[in-house]
Formats: C-alpha cells, structure tokens, sequence
C-alpha cells in the first residue's frame, strides 16, 4: 500500500513476536498523526456515505474522511463528489449544515464565494474591485481555486472516497474476499436507509477497530450472545485475515440455535437458567441471503461492515483524537422490503449500536481501557488466543485477526 | 403572540407527576416498575433528531410491546456489563398537544444528567419526549414514547431507557 | 407597460450601468459601446446584488457578486452561478433622454 519504511515515529516495537502489542500505540499523538498521513488522509479508501442519502441532483450530505470534513454533493447531471468541506478563499467550511436537497450551489457563508456541487469556484464577489479599486490580482485564476475534489466511487449504493487521487482502483484496493462480502449485501439492490445511531468512545480508534475483529471476546463480554444462541462459542466460523488490514467473518446460523445447547454454553451461562425473552423476534434471524450465514467485515481503515441476523449496518470508525473516536452506524435495508422485513429489521436493531444488547460493552470497555493505557504506555498486550502464527480458522476463539493487523500495522507505519 | 392554553393546568400537572415517576423509576433502576409504565401494546422507541426528523425509522432502542420492553428490562438486569454510574432525568416543557376522551398527546423536554464514581456530572443526553398517553383504571399508561435525543452522538453508550 | 423617463443619454457613461426607479421598480440601464440596454437591476442569482455595479463588455453585464453573465438584449443568463435569465424591458432615446418600457 505505501513505499514508505521509514518509521513512523521514534519508538521501538517490543520485540517479542508477532503476539504483543505495545500500549503507547493507543496514547501517542505524533504516531495518531502519522496515522492519519498515512492512512485515512493517504491511499486508503473511506466510507462516506449511501447513494441513497444524496438521492436526487442538488442533494448534499456532509461526512467525514479520517478527521478532515467532506461534502458528498449530486450535481445536476446526476454525478456524485466528494470535495472537501473547505473554502478554498479562508478555510471557513462552505456547508453548514448536515443535509439537504435542491442545491443549485456552494455559497461559503463567510464571504460568499461561490462553488459548482463538482466543486468549481464560479463566484467570487467583487473579483474585478469596486469602480475604482481593484479586486483580485488579474493574474487570479477561478480553475486553480475550486474546493479539494477527492477521488471517489459507487459501488452496490455505497460511496467511497480517498485523498490519495493516485489510490488504487477500490477494487484493487478492498481485494476480492472482502468485495465478495461486500457485494453480498450490496449487490446493487435499492438500499432504503433506516436511519442513524452514533456513539462517542474516549478511546484510539484502533482499540474499535480491534474489538470489531476479536470473536475470542463475544460470547464472553456479550453475554446476551450464549444465552440465546445468536453467536456460540462452539459454533463454525470461517475467518480470513488478510494482509491489508482488511478482514472478513463468517459464521453459519441454526434457525433452531435458541434450543441447541452444548457443554461450552452451558459451562459460560450456567447462571442464566430460566431466562427466556418474552419476544424472540429479537433474536430470530430469517435467512434473506438464502446462504445460512452472519457476516462481517473491516474495511481498513473505516468501516465494520455487519450483518446480524437480519439487522445491517455500516460502522464508520472515525478517529477525532488519539483517544477519542465517533462510531457512526448508519443502518439500511433494501428498497423492496416487505412490512414484515422492515419490522424484523426494527426489532433485531435492539441487538446492536449504542445501546446495542451484544454491543453495549464494547465501548464501556473500551472507554475504561484507553486510561490504563494510556498511564500504562509501555506495558504490552498479549495477542496469542490461538497460537503465535497468523491464518483462517474455523474457531471463533482466536486471536489470529488482531496478529494480522498488527503484522500489517507495523509494516505500514515501519514499526 | 397568541396566549398559550393554560385551560388544562390541571392535566398538564397530572401528567407532569407521571412523567416524574417515570423518571425516578429509571433514575432508581427499577426497571420492572418502568416496564409497568406502558400498554401492552404500546411502541417505545428512542431515537436521534437527525433520524426522527427525516421520517425514518431506525430507533437505538426499539420495543414493540410489553413484551419487548420487559425484556429490555430484564435483559439489562441480568446480562449487561457495564460501569456503575447514578443518572437523574429532568423532564419539563410539559404540552398537551391534543386531549380527546381516548388519548391525549403531550410533549415533554428531558435532560439526562450521569455521574461516574469518580467523575463529575455531566449532561448525557438532552431531547423531547412525543407520547400518545391513554387513561386506564390504574392511571395513566404511554401508549407510545418516542424519546427523541437532539445529541448528534450519545456520550459512549445508551445503556439505559430514556 | 408605461413608457417612463428615467434619465439622460449623459448620465451612463459607456461601459457602465446606472439603477434607476420606474414604476414601482428598480431598473439598470446600461451603456455598452454607445448602444443602450434595460434589466432588473437586481441579479437573479437572489443574492442582493446589483446588476448596474456589474462590468459591462461585448454585450454582456457581469454581476460583481458572483460573477454571472447576462445578455444584455435578451437578458438570457450566459454563465453560472445564477440559473435564471433576467428580466429586460423595452428602451428607446428622445431628445437626449432614456425612456424604459416597464
């Protein structure tokens, strides 16, 4: 992905394998900012948002690539951007507000400079002076100061975007297992956005995007899971990581999985005997993709991309400061969804997001773990559930998919 | 600027208790009384500004039924992990919107305030209260709460109803 | 529609526009190489701006706010941002003096 070796900053990697992880990765600002250089503001490609949120030419939507803002516009003709929410005159930001339709323009309100929504500068008032005083320099030339256009592309409805003009093609980019799980549940169908949950962790954004890779953690922290046998210890996985910070998860679903009990659940939840749900539509999944199978994936570096159940969503990983990171879900369904699908779709969003049933702990957690990392920096993380080495696997005790992101993290940033 | 209706003072101060018990309910983490709050078929749902004012329909907290809502209690009793803290709710603005013998929709302002163990108060959450309140013999009931947040985002995690 | 004095053939100087009141609206007249011309004087593109401080060339008036171009006979609107065409009134000179037909 990047030529670069150098290191990022000037601090040592324990070295004692590819299992352990130094804490000052969580708390440093200077290695925060190479990160950002690096990644999110470099050649990786970002989630920005749905097609279907920009539906009609003149609609904007204001989004976020790494910690820098952006406007996603459609413009008459129909074509998406994504430009940089930031007048080219003073830096004020051109849109103010968060969306809207029937735009003709951008009109940064400070003064008034005026944009095309493909990000062309077509106004600026009094270029030419005030009779008899000069405006701008003759030599100023409108082409050279549009809004910062980012390269951009649709697929399956959903928006990507990257800083880096010279990025791979995003498929080149997402490699052909993670655009496999991709296209499953975009594959082209009209989505309809169902709306938005957003969540504030004080925590480094890589603490998120590790606790949406680390299955080891789910039936343990998540006791709902085990108790109603949405997600079993001892259940079939099937887990790819891959060398470029991507990953994707399988696991396959019994409908009868509430009444299939083993040794490892029994032996997790002995305490929970006797607790039933009074609605199991909850945790009843219905098999739309035909295929038996819950899936999610990490899109590096922002997104999680799940399917729970019947229950979609993009978790778009936003870092805002080396410990603190916004968790934006937005959650959708398809166009053609019948009343009993949108329904099932309502319920089973009880089992995610901020007040999530099998998500509500991560960011407790995390929000408790970024001070002791943070007054802890040199203490080390152990990585090794599974084993030292890094490979599929059909378990969901492991942590193989952490190894292999730091084996890539490292590489990336020249630890 | 017409004069408001102050006619019905007197619901708006019965509702007003309901709407604090309900409150102290949740502040005092009796979340079998709260169940006990709704219809059995009533809607809650908790959702974002941003959401609620497109007319969509995704909720953080979505119970359809008394069912449901009693299993978001129970499930938050046994199974949820999460740092102890003391939250207080505030509720005023109390609206009367529409009274007819059935049902009377009120609207209602809340703030949330939360103190860790070992932090100060700070203010969690912030919104509006839309409610279809029906009388029964024991009451009042919400027949549907939509707790509408005006936080862009919640404070780490929306661990409890609003 | 009246035919209204507003002003002397003198007071445009060429290659400028001047605003006057005529019938209950505000009206640029322009002077583009001795050939005159009536708009609204105020730019479609909303934005309170004054087509009579705009630049005047080749048969065009460029409104100094955000730069659109209108034709000055047709008052078609020639570049973006504004959308919309402006508004022209009928003009004729006697004895030294604009008259606009509004």
């Amino acid at each position: 992905m990047n030529d670069m070796t150098t290191p990022a900053i000037e601090r040592v990697w324990p070295e004692l394998g590819g299992g352990r992880v130094p804490a000052w990765i969580y708390s440093d600002e200077t290695l925060f900012e190479r990160e950002l250089e690096r990644f999110h503001h470099g050649r990786c490609w970002s989630y920005v948002g749905l097609e279907c949120e920009v539906p009609t030419p003149g609609s904007y939507r204001r989004s976020f690539v790494g910690v820098k803002p952006v406007l996603i516009t459609r413009d008459e003709a129909g074509e998406i951007h994504v430009l940089e929410n930031r007048c080219s005159h003073r830096g004020a930001p051109v849109c103010w507000r968060q969306r809207g339709k029937g735009k003709k323009d951008l009109v940064c309100p400070y003064h008034e400079w005026t944009f095309s929504l493909s990000g062309e500068l077509q106004g600026v008032p009094f270029l030419r002076g005030t009779r008899p005083h000069p405006g701008m320099p003759r030599d100023f030339n409108k082409a050279e100061h549009g809004l910062r256009r980012l390269k951009s592309t649709v697929r399956g409805g959903v928006i990507w975007a990257s800083y880096a003009l010279d990025a791979p093609d995003f498929e080149t980019y997402a490699g052909p297992g993670v655009l496999r799980a991709l296209d499953r549940t975009f594959p082209g169908r009209p989505l309809r956005l169902l709306g938005y949950s957003r969540q504030t962790i004080p925590a480094n954004w890589k603490l998120y995007f590790e606790n949406s890779r680390d299955p080891y953690h789910a039936t343990l922290l998540h006791s709902f899971f085990s108790t109603f046998g949405l997600y079993r210890a001892d259940a079939e996985f099937d887990i790819q990581p891959l060398d470029n910070g991507h990953e994707t998860i399988r696991s396959f679903f019994a409908s009868t999985a509430a009444d299939n009990r083993s040794e490892v659940t029994d032996e997790l939840k002995s305490i929970k005997e006797g607790f039933a749900l009074e609605d199991m539509g909850v945790v009843t999944p219905f098999d739309e993709f035909g295929d038996g199978v819950i899936s999610s994936l990490q899109l590096f570096p922002s997104v999680m991309v799940q399917q729970h159940a019947n229950t979609l969503a993009i978790r778009n990983i936003l870092p805002k400061s080396v410990r603190e990171t916004e968790l934006s879900w937005t959650y959708y369904g398809y166009a053609d969804d019948d009343e009993e699908m949108h329904r099932r779709r309502m319920k089973q969003g009880n089992l995610v997001g901020p007040s999530g049933y099998v998500s509500l702990e991560d960011s407790e957690v995390l929000a408790q773990l970024q001070p002791v990392a943070d007054n802890y920096p040199d203490s080390v993380q152990v990585i090794e559930m599974g084993g030292r080495e890094i490979g599929p696997t059909t378990t969901a005790i492991t942590e193989t998919l952490l190894r292999a992101f730091y084996a890539f993290y490292r590489r990336e940033m020249g630890l | 600027m017409a004069a408001p209706d102050r006619s019905n003072a007197e619901l708006r101060a019965a509702l007003r208790d309901f709407y604090e018990d309900y409150a102290a309910s949740l502040d005092d983490l009796r979340l079998e009384d709260w169940a006990e709050f709704f219809t059995d078929d009533a809607l809650y749902r908790v959702m974002g500004r941003e959401t609620y004012d497109q007319d969509l329909t995704h909720s953080t907290i979505y119970c359809d039924g008394g069912a449901m809502i009693r299993d978001r209690a129970a499930a938050l009793r046994r199974t949820a992990v999460y740092e102890p803290r003391l939250m207080r709710r505030f509720v005023s603005g109390v609206r009367v919107l529409e009274d007819s013998d059935d049902e009377i929709q009120a609207e209602a302002n809340f703030m949330i305030s939360e103190a860790m163990y070992d932090r100060p108060a700070r203010l969690f959450l912030a919104g509006q209260y839309k409610d279809c309140i029906v009388r029964t013999e024991a009451g009042f009931r919400f027949k549907a709460r939509t707790a509408v947040y005006d936080n862009y985002s919640i404070p780490i995690t929306l661990i409890l109803p609003v | 529609m009246a035919w209204i004095d507003v002003a002397a053939v003198a007071d445009i100087p060429d290659g400028e526009g001047r605003a006057f009141s005529a019938g209950g609206r505000l009206v640029a007249v322009f002077n583009c190489e001795g050939e005159l011309f009536a708009t609204d004087d105020a730019c479609p593109h909303g934005q309170n701006a004054k087509l009579s401080m705009g630049f005047v060339e080749e048969g065009r008036v460029e409104c100094p706010l955000h730069q659109s171009c209108f034709d000055l006979r047709t008052g078609k609107v020639l570049t973006p941002p504004a959308d919309a065409d402006v508004r022209v009134y009928g003009l004729k000179v006697e004895v030294g003096r604009v008259w606009v037909d509004v």
